[in-house]
């Protein structure tokens, strides 16, 4: 590094200490604000000697990348990462500068679809490892295909990247780098069905004769064994493959991937998905297909975002809901809870949220009829928009509770010993301060 | 057997970008209270359209892509949709069906599509820029205020013969010029509101399900129920 890298750094740990320890304020980008006015090249300077892989996409990047660090780790790496609070430039640098060290270490970086060509701008990543594609705060990104563009041009900066992809994806097939590009998706059905996917799924036009995409099977949204039916474009060969699901509970998923079965200590199918990345990931790197079980059973922090919480006995479950697909995913997983259970919906519009609610419109709320439910419970800084839409969803006999310092207190009432809830990004973390206040979460939030 | 209203839900699985089906989830809501069933089916590409079947059609947002993939199949079906509206059907046309029920439109891109021309209303593109945000506007003719959410690139502007839904009070409207936003020709009802426009403003749903009583046979008698029934807004 030379002297204004130094500096740069030098101002930005400072400042990382100054807003941690005397102002006790989270430092998840500032310091990385400061650092690059001092030295707009420092993201450069921060990579060498480090080996990059960036993993983006719409929905899973958060525990994608977890997965892939602990998978590193047990393999022997020396692995640093940031916080999905932070993937963006600034926060990424700021990642880099407080776990840097002088030993060769890997980098596993999560980084915001829009800013994976500024990042690979500077730095030349190995790996990139891509979820999947869904609308997501239209009010910020546009069309999906606008989204996939801006990770095509960060692609076609490091031309000598692998890129390990979802193959059960239609819209990655679209366009392609000209990078090596491995895939990814499920096999787990021997059938030769002839299906469409549901009304109300984006992105299920076949690029090459426009028509409207059949499938074999799906698994969730517009993800599957897809083909068009002038044969013209279809699911590419995977090279990695799911071949038996063995079990999907809303706690955990049992499942194979050739010959080996894994255990991961969280539900949703989607949620085997950001396994089976992780696993490709690992395969590409030489690590073997039992490393990556052993981590996968060594401990449930990793899946951190679903964790159970206890509250006074109940068992509360609190999962991310953010834009239609991922909401139909969860609402899914819940599906498979085979007790009666609470509901408990909260959500915000801020600029991490969205700012726009018409998302929930399409989430298939109705599709909770089906569940055990014996309460539901509506909150948030927009409680109005979520009690309107569950309200028309047919659950009419509904509570609402503006305040969300009081949902700790609400929760405690209802009526099950399971209590789920489903609350968009800043809603979940306003939650957890809460909870953390009132001792139920140990180490903040 | 339950009456019903019967929806076609125009190009459904390709123009379902912006939560638009929230519109039928709002007219079964008010449906039910009244003892109706709502059915709604998808008519999209290469799928024949008998707009005698219907008793309102919504036709919502979606991407460029695939605006610009129905244009020519909805041109075959131009002949229908202007029959039913002339002869008085109720629709609902949001943001990327607002603009293929008019002349033409100019995609960001700069790219001209073609409407039906069904209403007199061409929309033009602006560079690299969108309309967004919460907006509010006002119908002067019922005195009605309506809330929701625009998220446009198109500018829209009317032509001879159809009124603005409302003033704009507050946001961007059609085009960011005249203080309109939508459309209202005959009975067919143009927005660029998502929210969805008719979960936001009960008083615009419960207007639009009395159109569809009046204008089915032997369903009058309800309207008197509907207007028992609670609106919601938010």
């Amino acid at each position: 590094m030379n002297l204004k890298s130094r500096a740069a750094v030098f101002f930005a740990k400072t400042s990382h200490f100054i807003l941690k320890n005397i102002l006790h304020r989270g430092a998840t980008s500032l310091p990385g604000k400061i650092a690059l006015k001092i030295d707009p090249d420092l993201l450069r300077h921060l990579s060498d000697n480090l080996d990059v892989i960036i993993v983006s996409g719409t929905n899973g990047k958060t525990l994608t990348t977890a997965l892939c660090v602990k998978v590193l780790k047990t393999a022997g790496y020396d692995v640093i990462s940031n916080s999905s609070g932070s993937n963006m430039v600034q926060g990424i640098v700021n990642s880099l500068i407080m776990q840097k060290s002088s030993k060769k270490q890997v980098a596993v970086l999560e980084v915001d679809e829009a800013n994976v060509a500024p990042v690979t701008e500077s730095l030349t990543p190995k790996f990139f490892v891509l979820t999947n594609i869904f609308r997501d705060q239209m009010d910020r990104y546009g069309e999906i295909y606008t989204t996939y563009d801006k990770i095509l041009a960060g692609i076609k900066n490091a031309p000598k990247a692998t890129v390990i992809t979802n193959g059960d994806s239609p819209i990655f097939q679209r366009a392609k780098p000209e990078n090596l590009t491995v895939y990814y998706g499920f096999d787990h059905l021997n059938e030769n069905k002839d299906l469409l996917a549901p009304t109300n799924t984006d992105g299920i036009l076949s690029p090459t004769d426009h028509s409207i995409l059949h499938y074999h099977f799906l698994t969730y949204a517009n993800l599957g064994f897809y083909y068009s039916i002038t044969d013209s474009f279809k699911r590419p060969k995977l090279n990695y493959a799911v071949t038996k699901i063995d079990q999907l509970t809303p706690k955990y998923s049992e499942f194979e991937i050739g010959s080996t079965r894994f255990k991961i200590e969280i539900g949703g199918l989607y949620n085997i998905y950001n396994a089976l990345a992780a696993y490709s990931l690992a395969q590409e790197m030489g690590i073997s297909a039992n490393v990556v079980k052993e981590t996968f059973e060594q401990n449930q922090q990793i899946f951190g975002r679903q964790e159970s919480i206890d509250v006074d006995g109940k068992d509360v479950t609190i999962v991310l809901i953010k834009n239609p697909v991922g909401s139909n995913a969860v609402i899914d997983m819940m599906l498979t809870e085979k007790d009666p259970f609470s509901l408990v919906a909260l959500l915000n519009a801020n600029y991490a949220d969205g700012i726009d609610t018409s998302w929930i419109w399409d989430a298939d709320f109705e599709k909770l009829h089906q569940a055990n439910i014996e309460a539901v419970l509506t909150g948030g800084e927009r409680y109005k928009d979520i009690q309107v839409r569950l309200k028309m969803g047919g659950f009419e006999d509904q509570e609402t509770v503006p305040d969300l310092k009081q949902i700790v207190e609400k929760i405690k009432t209802l009526p099950t010993k399971k209590v789920y809830v489903a609350a968009t990004y800043t809603a979940m973390l306003q939650l957890r301060e809460q909870l953390a206040k009132s001792g139920y979460i140990k180490g903040g939030f | 057997m339950t009456k019903e209203i019967k929806i076609a839900h125009l190009y459904g699985n390709i123009m379902n970008t912006y939560g638009d089906y929230g519109n039928i989830v709002a007219l079964r809501y008010y449906a039910k209270k009244i003892g109706l069933d709502v059915i709604d089916e998808v008519v999209s590409l290469n799928d024949p359209l008998d707009p005698s079947k219907y008793d309102f059609m919504l036709f919502g947002g979606g991407q460029d892509y695939e605006e610009q993939v129905l244009a020519p199949d909805f041109q075959s079906k131009s002949k229908q949709m202007k029959e039913y509206i002339e002869d008085g059907g109720p629709m609902l046309a949001v943001c990327g069906g607002y603009q293929m029920l008019g002349k033409y439109f100019l995609m960001s891109n700069g790219e001209r599509i073609e409407g039906i021309g069904a209403l007199p209303h061409y929309t033009l593109n602006q560079e690299s820029d969108r309309f967004i945000g919460d907006i509010t506007i006002k119908n002067s003719e019922t005195n009605e205020t309506y809330h929701g959410f625009e998220n446009h690139q198109g500018r829209t502007f009317l032509g001879d013969g159809e009124k603005p839904l409302g003033e704009v009070i507050d946001g961007h409207g059609n085009n960011g010029e005249d203080k309109t936003e939508g459309a209202i020709y005959h009975n067919v009802f143009c927005t660029y509101f998502h929210g969805p426009i008719l979960t936001r403003n009960g008083n615009l749903a419960k207007r639009i399900l009395e159109i569809i009583l009046n204008r089915k046979n032997n369903e009058q008698d309800l309207i008197p129920e509907l207007q028992k029934v609670a609106p919601e807004y938010f």
